[in-house]
């Protein structure tokens, strides 16, 4: 389905992309018509939202859905901090140290977790999740434990302390445009088709010459870097960090996402952030509707909408298509 | 030393026994749906809530609020069965991604329904039972009497009636069962219906010894996803191995070591047994 899909739209990708280009830039400019600081913090909760949800996309473009995405952008954060607090380094070291060891740890345990598939999968991400958590709590010398690190230097580059809530904004926009343009790279390269091949039937991958664990391990590191990277970023504009802010309930938001912008489109996470995202900063008052929202949401969304959000220009064109 | 490690094992057997109750639903929903339902824990907060209205708004004696927390149970179970995991039957990964839709409906209702602050129960017996050294309180015991009671009552069920034998066959093989006259609209509800049952009346049994409150459901639900995974998924057998052995595990590691310890050894031992065994201890391997 997919490689199809991918197949389809690689000729017509210069004009739709030039459409969504202009209405992801038109969105990303809101905050700057409001010029409320307010507005700009639900920008940068997007942005931050989206990129770790890329994240968990480049995953489940193999097929595979991670509950243990939280962790991995704790291990981003926690190294980052460490790093800057513990050892007085910069940040502009500690940001890609955490995408690094997010990267580095998921390469250790990938070979032997790949091996497990669908509901399987799941159930031990969730499971490393939770051994996450409690792990870091354990260790209250190095997390903080269950009152965490207060006080985290906020984001300075080269010299340049971001204090602003534009600037971040700035900053987060510009790094969801690179994450955003290594997905695009990815998905259209070969690396994609491989992804795509595996995804759809690894034992077809397999026996034409696609190294099916290798390509997932592949795959399930670039993920969880991508997760460290977000989180560093997450942990210095949010000054705060404890083992409880990377449990489930992070995981199962980022799958949230990205079930309802679209599991196997590009511009899934981006579009589900978007629309997800700013909800709980709008309903701060109303915190137990906006969870039952998210969840009648969720099963709509797989229910009527399997491709998500992202998929629904898809269908519409196909639409369209049909009756001309 | 020696009494306290008789004592350790009492507790593991009660602990177990609540697991049991958890794990069994959830492996049986599973088993029949191939549903890995992350919503289950609810049920038992919804169970324990029913309970609570029962015994201390309705006035009910208990065992008749246990009743009437079944036959809500499995209503409930049947009608989320119909209107949320239905669409999903093809499609494990789907129908397991709904489940934690439903999950957080279902709590935060509780919580716009009953608040965020913790009830109490009224307690039904005080005082403990004393076997030379050791002690047992009478509220755990009633808990844990009233616990086998149910796990045997539903042993039986699934052993000498027809619709347990029906469930039985759906757990070995769908189409087969479905060939042989099985009727899928009819036990699927139910599959799911008794499941989340058994978790409610877990959740209606422990109200008087941990109160009630919307958040309960989430400590149980981990407790039932190790036990079935440790067991293996689908396998009740597995589960009633994996429950006693996974009580037994954390009452005395706890009583020795420490509570914390005990949660980060049982799951590097969930972790292990996934990685090594990844059909669980008595699960049967599958592609």
């Amino acid at each position: 389905m997919s490689a199809a899909v991918s197949k389809k739209t690689v000729p017509t990708v210069g004009a739709s992309t030039f459409v969504y280009l202009v209405i992801a830039a038109l969105i990303a400019s809101v905050p700057w018509f409001t010029g409320n600081v307010f507005y700009f913090h639900v920008g940068i909760m997007v942005c931050l939202a989206a990129m770790a949800t890329s994240g968990l996309a480049v995953i489940a473009w193999v097929g595979q859905l991670s509950l243990a995405h939280a962790a991995f952008v704790g291990l981003g954060a926690y190294t980052s901090v460490l790093l800057v607090t513990r050892l007085g380094l910069p940040f502009v070291v500690g940001l890609p140290a955490g995408a690094l060891v997010a990267g580095a740890v998921a390469y250790l345990i990938g070979k032997p977790l790949l091996r497990l598939r669908g509901v399987y999968f799941v159930l031990i991400t969730f499971a490393l999740n939770e051994l996450f958590r409690l792990v870091m709590l354990e260790f209250p010398g190095v997390s903080g434990g269950s009152s965490g690190i207060a006080g985290v230097p906020k984001i300075e580059l080269f010299g340049l302390v971001l204090a602003e809530q534009s600037q971040v904004y700035v900053f987060t926009l510009a790094c969801l445009v690179a994450v955003t343009a290594l997905l695009y790279l990815i998905r259209n390269g070969q690396l994609g088709r491989r992804f795509a091949a595996v995804e759809e039937n690894p034992a077809l991958a397999e026996s034409s010459g696609t190294p099916t664990a290798r390509t997932q391990n592949l795959a399930f590191v670039i993920g969880s870097s991508i997760a460290g990277f977000t989180g560093a970023i997450m942990a210095h504009y949010i000054g705060f960090i404890s083992p409880e802010t990377f449990g489930f309930q992070l995981s199962v938001s980022y799958v949230i996402i990205l079930v309802t912008g679209g599991r196997l489109a590009l511009w899934g996470p981006l579009v589900g952030a978007i629309f997800l995202t700013p909800l709980p900063e709008f309903l701060r008052g109303a915190l137990e509707y906006q969870h039952i929202i998210y969840g009648v949401i969720l099963i709509a969304v797989l229910r009527f909408l399997p491709q998500g959000l992202a998929g629904l220009s898809g269908q519409l064109t196909r639409l369209k298509g049909d009756r001309s | 030393m020696s009494f306290l490690i008789a004592q350790s094992i009492i507790n593991g057997v009660i602990l177990g026994t609540l697991y049991l109750m958890m794990a069994i639903g959830f492996t049986l929903a599973f088993g029949v749906m191939r549903i890995v339902n992350f919503a289950h824990g609810e049920f038992y907060m919804i169970g324990a809530f029913l309970t609570l209205i029962g015994v201390k708004w309705l006035g009910l004696p208990f065992p008749a609020a246990l009743v009437v927390t079944v036959v809500m149970a499995i209503l409930l179970g049947g009608l989320v069965e119909r209107f949320v995991f239905r669409p999903f039957r093809a499609d494990e990964l789907s129908g397991m991604i709904a489940s934690l839709g439903l999950a957080m409906i279902l709590q935060h209702m509780a919580l716009i329904i009953f608040g965020p602050d913790p009830q109490s129960f009224p307690s039904l017996v005080s005082g403990v039972y004393r076997l030379g050294d050791l002690i047992v309180p009478k509220s755990r015991a009633l808990t844990l009497g009233a616990g086998v009671v149910i796990l045997l009552a539903f042993y039986g069920f699934l052993m000498h009636t027809r619709m347990g034998r029906a469930l039985r066959a759906l757990v070995q093989d769908q189409e087969v069962a479905s060939i042989y006259g099985v009727r899928l609209e009819i036990m699927y509800p139910l599959g799911l219906g008794l499941g989340v049952a058994l978790a409610a009346v877990a959740g209606g049994l422990m109200a008087p010894l941990f109160g009630v409150s919307p958040f309960i459901g989430g400590t149980p639900l981990l407790k039932a996803f190790i036990v079935v995974i440790l067991g293996g998924l689908g396998s009740i057998p597995g589960a009633a191995l994996a429950a006693i052995l996974l009580g037994l595990i954390e009452s005395l590691t706890s009583s020795f070591v420490s509570a914390s310890a005990a949660d980060i050894v049982t799951f590097a031992l969930v972790v292990v047994v996934l990685l090594v065994r990844p059909s669980g201890l008595m699960g049967r391997a599958e592609a």
